[in-house]
């Protein structure tokens, strides 16, 4: 009995080592592929950056409207466009990579071929989420602060949370994880959100709306009073 | 140069005078009857004095039915108007609109090659006789580059001028001009050109005539005249906040262009001032400024993560220290305000995050130095708050090497 467990751990074994063996090419590849990739996009992106900034790219795009400007307040427009070019470099190493790998192995490498697209896709997605949210939650709290709204900041997270949950559902249905059960979680969660806040407005308002509209139609018409201050 | 549009007639018209001594340009849409009758009185009162002089009156008329204005004989055969193309694209903007007339004003004047350029607003306020006498006296007669107006004092009028078009201007260009962005002015014939000249990059940029005057024409001389007039400016339908974004941001896009320049001025000169100075607007009712101290905090409380991107810590803890002060003793300094604008310049400049959200949040700190200001000068006469905006200029001028440092040397440590 012994020996025939030692022989079933002897065979394990070696299918294991035989599978390292054989992914092991495929990994070294990889990271070649990878690393290889890497470097000619750091090298691009310089040369890019170099030739951008030898035409006076920057200059062009600050001094009109420019969307590639104004989309990128920290960075310059050369420095943009530069790390653009690096990272589609680094993406089509990974993908290089991975097919490298398939070599070696051809159901795991078809896998993550096929999921390489629904990745980039949902990086994509989580990135363009996350600044629309930032850049629209910015801008409803300067306008509500600027309106004297008193709650603004509450809107303004109100509008990021609303963003960022619409965001991870879009994600997670562009992964293809979770199913219907995302679709039924976000439409449970979102639907209940807006109930919520309707219930809300309507029970808890009621009367302050009633008092509202009283004081409204009670209240004379008044002449509109020239300013005093003027600040134009 | 602005593209200005002459009809043919008008031309023919201009080359039988010949090249005019002075261009009377209208910066806005006017009514034909009422310049005549305005400019027939003007060439009238100013008699023989200036009759060895050849004006010319501009206005934006060349439309069909202003054209056909235009045409009817004038009673006064030395009456010359010269209707041009009013600028073709309005942006909607108060001043875009008004700088685009400015620009088409002095194009003409510089292609009809005048010795000046009087620019008077629409609704010709300062369209009057001893003001067009100042105007060129101090062009023909006294040299200047440029003449800058400079309104009756008003305690509670343009504060964003008062509060920072004018000390910021004053601080970089070193011209001590009470009124840098003006419905009038005057420009002599070698700046008009200059002034005209828009470039292609910013087409709803504003005109600043002192930042041309003194950054690419700093040889000739800029002096100021006191107008005696107010202008009606239509404040509804504006906001706060879209109206000084605009100037604002004007004024740093300039900066930022001009930025070689003003780095290597130091201090300020005076400018001569001539005509008589009005006197004061009556005080009239005390003015509250609890609203926009409301303002201000609600900002301070509801920006403050924003505020944090744009400001040092120094400056975030001196108005975290502003709010907590009771209403009535409130009071921004000023070397704190100029160093406040200063950063959002640079914010500005540095896009440290979306130029539209750097002036947004401009807004409630404004206010907050309006409420300061308004309780400060609410019992001062009309001479004292003059001394307090030059002591609060002073203080601008004083802080100028805080904006070099961080104009130049952006990403070292500043607390």
């Amino acid at each position: 009995m012994w020996q025939q467990v030692e022989q079933s751990l002897h065979s394990s074994m070696g299918l294991v080592v035989n599978k390292i063996a054989t992914l092991l090419p495929g990994i070294l590849a990889f990271i070649a592929a990878f690393l290889f990739f890497l470097l000619i996009g750091w090298l691009v992106a310089l040369l890019v950056r170099r030739i951008l900034t030898a035409m006076h790219f920057d200059e062009r795009m600050r001094g009109g409207a420019s969307a590639i400007a104004e989309w990128s307040p920290r960075a310059t427009p050369s420095l943009l466009v530069g790390r653009v070019v690096f990272w589609c470099f680094v993406f089509s190493g990974v993908v290089v990579g991975v097919s490298a790998l398939g070599t070696s192995e051809h159901i795991v490498s078809g896998w993550m071929l096929g999921y390489v697209p629904r990745l980039a896709g949902a990086a994509i997605l989580l990135l363009a989420g996350n600044v629309l949210a930032r850049f629209v939650a910015r801008s409803v709290l300067i306008t509500g602060v600027n309106l004297n709204l008193s709650y603004a900041r509450l809107l303004s997270m109100g509008v990021r949370w609303m963003i960022l949950v619409l965001t991870g559902a879009m994600v997670l249905d562009h992964l293809a994880l979770g199913g219907a059960i995302v679709e039924l979680g976000f439409g449970i969660l979102f639907g209940g959100i807006v109930f919520a806040l309707a219930l809300a407005v309507g029970l808890g308002s009621r009367d302050l709306v009633s008092r509202s509209l009283e004081r409204e139609a009670a209240r004379p018409v008044e002449v509109a009073q020239p300013e005093k201050i003027h600040h134009f | 140069m602005a593209a200005v549009e002459i009809t043919e007639e008008t031309r023919q018209q201009a080359e039988r005078v010949g090249p005019p001594d002075v261009v009377v340009g209208i910066a806005g849409a006017v009514s034909a009857d009422e310049l005549r009758v305005r400019a027939q009185q003007i060439l009238s009162e100013l008699g023989s004095g200036a009759s060895s002089l050849r004006f010319v009156f501009a206005w934006p008329g060349a439309t069909p039915e202003a054209a056909a204005g235009a045409a009817q004989p004038a009673e006064n055969p030395a009456l010359t108007l010269v209707p041009f193309a009013p600028p073709t694209q309005g942006t909607g903007e108060l001043w875009a609109d008004v700088s685009a007339s400015q620009r088409a004003v002095l194009a003409l004047a510089a292609s009809l090659n005048a010795r000046a350029c009087i620019v008077i607003g629409s609704d010709l306020a300062a369209l009057r006789t001893h003001l067009i006498q100042l105007f060129t006296y101090a062009i023909l007669d006294r040299q200047c580059g440029l003449v800058m107006p400079v309104y009756p004092p008003a305690k509670y009028d343009g504060l964003i001028n008062s509060g920072i078009l004018s000390p910021l201007s004053r601080a970089l260009y070193g011209k001590r001009v009470h009124y840098p962005l003006a419905f009038d002015f005057a420009a002599s014939g070698a700046l008009c050109a200059g002034l005209a000249r828009t470039s292609p990059a910013a087409a709803n940029s504003l005109l600043w005539p002192v930042t041309v005057a003194a950054t690419q024409f700093p040889q000739l001389p800029v002096g100021q005249v006191h107008v005696d007039a107010h202008h009606q400016v239509a404040a509804e339908g504006l906001e706060l906040s879209a109206v000084l974004g605009q100037l604002a941001g004007s004024l740093f896009q300039e900066m930022d262009q001009c930025a070689s320049h003003w780095q290597r001025i130091r201090g300020s000169q005076a400018t001569p001032a001539w005509g008589n100075a009005a006197d004061g607007q009556p005080d009239g009712q005390p003015i509250d400024p609890q609203p926009m101290l409301d303002s201000f905090l609600l900002g301070s409380k509801s920006l403050e993560e924003v505020w944090r991107l744009l400001l040092p810590p120094n400056a975030l803890l001196e108005l975290r220290r502003l709010t907590k002060l009771p209403p009535d003793q409130f009071r921004m300094p000023d070397d704190l305000w100029a160093c406040i604008v200063y950063d959002f310049a640079l914010a500005w400049r540095l896009r440290t995050i979306n130029r539209v959200h750097v002036l947004g949040a401009f807004t409630p700190l404004y206010l907050g130095w309006v409420a300061s200001y308004v309780r400060e000068v609410s019992n001062l006469t009309s001479a004292a708050v003059e001394q307090r905006l030059e002591q609060f200029a002073r203080a601008w001028e004083e802080k100028k090497p805080y904006l070099l440092s961080r104009w130049r040397w952006p990403d070292r440590f500043n607390p």
